[in-house]
């Protein structure tokens, strides 16, 4: 499987699949090897439409946020189950440093179904404070390398999942 | 079009978790099956007794069971399993006590139904602890009755009154065969269908049997309302009464209108069912009437007029019932659905239908099936081609 030697998209070839595919229909600002998208996630027909924010930057992890509605008001202040920060809600969708996303991949393929599923589990969360869609929790330590540089060229040993 | 499309997967939706709720709380198949068995073993016992009240005797089922429309009591694990005991050759010479008695001595000299045996005021309860209990209540041919009718002792156990088990069993059936009329909608038409950034439409989820469930989510939600306003279980609206309203509703609604969901559908059914009840003023004072369509002189609603405090009940349940029910369409986000389902129909039923869904996506997802379409969301089963498969990923962080 030659993962690593597939050629990344480019930010404007990433920025026009966005704004071509049906799951993402919104708009956004491309600039010299980054962009910012706009686009309406909702996970089911009942569930609230949700504006997501994807941010793109050559070398480094493509990162969705949640700019409304406010996630911590519908948690009544309760902490947010996986994200990177609080304050500033960014969905933890995938593993860092792993094949789960890689710069050959599609945006409009993974970040955005990833954010629709991230949501429904948001959503089934908020009835019991249950987080029921799997994950990792990472170190206080590694969390704070994960965020500030990304890594993702280098190999890195798998970690145990916890289901 | 987005709007339009969208409200009718989110009735879907609605549909799915209603459905969901009533295959929760009515007697499962097993259950059914091992409550026949029973009962067909009881039906053999009486009529292998001597006693000539017993001769011909023959068991069926009646009430929910027999017509698909149980719901399990609240605070209870027994499922209630009604039976007629038919003694096809007797006439109103026999006093109802003298035929209960008869019944209930055969059912005593068996070692295996005497430990089960409750008497209760004109019928026999036999208690399996757990699963359900059954009720077998005596009957007699009604001969003055031109639709097949049958008599059954009343409350107080001295008089023969008419009853239709059978009939009204039948007519039931009858209506819950009616086939709804739907529009076609604007949104499902062939040009939109072409589309292929619409597609894929998942199945339209529809009820197994609208009327059924209707009554089954109409006693559900008398039962909540009952208990959280710690009203008198005896001023329960009585399942008859609500069933017999619900489908000469159903009869009306299908008959009358054409719909645009099953959910709007549901919702007219409830909304009409006091059309159905007849009122008059005698002496300045309301009397009320829900007749049995399949004998002459049952009256459902008599014990309203003895005692008006049970159809201002009535009353207040059903605008209760209305109300919640046509605002689950309101509700925002799983969060949402499940605060509304649990106030119309209390906690546990609401988890379940929750668990179901997020069990749903989960198998879906683990299985490598699950998918998402544009305006719809989620869909577990990647068939159509307009679905994104969702690539396996795990949610990282805390």
């Amino acid at each position: 499987m030659g993962f690593s030697d597939q050629k990344p998209l480019t930010a404007a070839q990433q920025f026009l699949l966005l704004s071509k595919s049906p799951l993402s229909v919104g708009s956004g600002e491309l600039g010299s090897g980054c962009f910012r998208w706009h686009y309406k996630a909702s996970p089911t027909p009942l569930s609230r439409v949700y504006d997501a924010r994807l941010e793109f930057a050559v070398n480094r992890s493509p990162r969705v946020f949640i700019d409304n509605p406010d996630l911590t008001m519908l948690s009544g202040g309760d902490d947010l189950p996986h994200v990177y920060e609080q304050k500033l809600p960014r969905l933890c969708l995938y593993l860092p440093r792993t094949y789960e996303w890689l710069p050959w991949m599609r945006l409009d393929q993974t970040l955005v179904p990833w954010t629709s599923l991230w949501l429904f589990y948001f959503e089934d969360w908020l009835t019991e404070r249950e987080w029921r869609g799997g994950g990792e929790h990472p170190e206080p330590r590694d969390l704070e390398q994960r965020i500030s540089r990304s890594r993702l060229q280098r190999r890195h040993a798998p970690r145990q999942r916890i289901e | 079009m987005y709007h339009d499309q969208r409200l009718i997967m989110r009735d879907g939706m609605l549909i799915g978790a209603l459905e969901r709720m009533c295959a929760t709380l009515e007697i499962s198949p097993s259950q059914a099956t091992l409550a026949k068995e029973r009962y067909e073993g009881v039906g053999e016992w009486l009529a292998g007794s001597e006693d000539p009240l017993l001769k011909l005797i023959g068991i069926f089922l009646q009430g929910s069971t027999a017509i698909g429309t149980t719901v399990k009591p609240i605070g209870s694990n027994e499922h209630d399993v009604d039976l007629v005991a038919h003694a096809p050759g007797l006439g109103d010479w026999v006093e109802p006590a003298a035929l209960k008695t008869a019944i209930g001595d055969r059912l005593k000299a068996n070692g295996h139904y005497k430990p089960l045996l409750v008497e209760m005021a004109r019928c026999w309860r036999l208690v399996y602890a757990n699963e359900f209990h059954m009720d077998i209540t005596p009957s007699i041919p009604n001969r003055s009755c031109n639709m097949g009718g049958e008599l059954v002792p009343d409350r107080a156990l001295k008089m023969w009154k008419p009853s239709n088990p059978k009939g009204y069993k039948a007519l039931f059936l009858e209506r819950v065969k009616l086939a709804p009329r739907f529009r076609v909608t604007k949104s499902f038409n062939a040009q939109d269908r072409a589309r292929a950034d619409i597609e894929p439409y998942p199945e339209q989820v529809r009820f197994k049997g609208l009327l059924q469930r209707v009554v089954q989510i109409l006693k559900r939600h008398r039962d909540v309302f009952i208990s959280v306003n710690e009203l008198d279980q005896c001023l329960s609206p009585i399942s008859v009464l609500v069933t017999t309203l619900a489908s000469q509703s159903y009869e009306y609604c299908v008959k009358t209108f054409i719909y645009d969901t099953e959910l709007e559908l549901l919702f007219d059914v409830i909304r009409h069912m006091p059309d159905f009840i007849e009122a008059r003023s005698v002496n300045s004072r309301m009397h009320w009437f829900v007749w049995n369509e399949t004998t002459k002189g049952e009256n459902f609603a008599e014990k309203w007029n003895a005692d008006p405090k049970r159809a201002e009940v009535f009353f207040a349940w059903h605008a209760r019932a209305l109300s919640d029910i046509s605002r689950l369409r309101d509700a925002e986000g799983m969060d949402g659905l499940k605060r509304h389902l649990g106030d119309a129909f209390g906690p546990g039923p609401a988890k379940a239908v929750i668990d179901a869904i997020t069990d749903e996506i989960s198998a879906s997802r683990r299985a490598g099936t699950l998918g998402v379409a544009p305006r719809i969301g989620l869909v577990t089963g990647i068939a159509s081609a307009a679905a994104t498969p969702v690539r396996a990923n795990t949610f990282f962080g805390r």
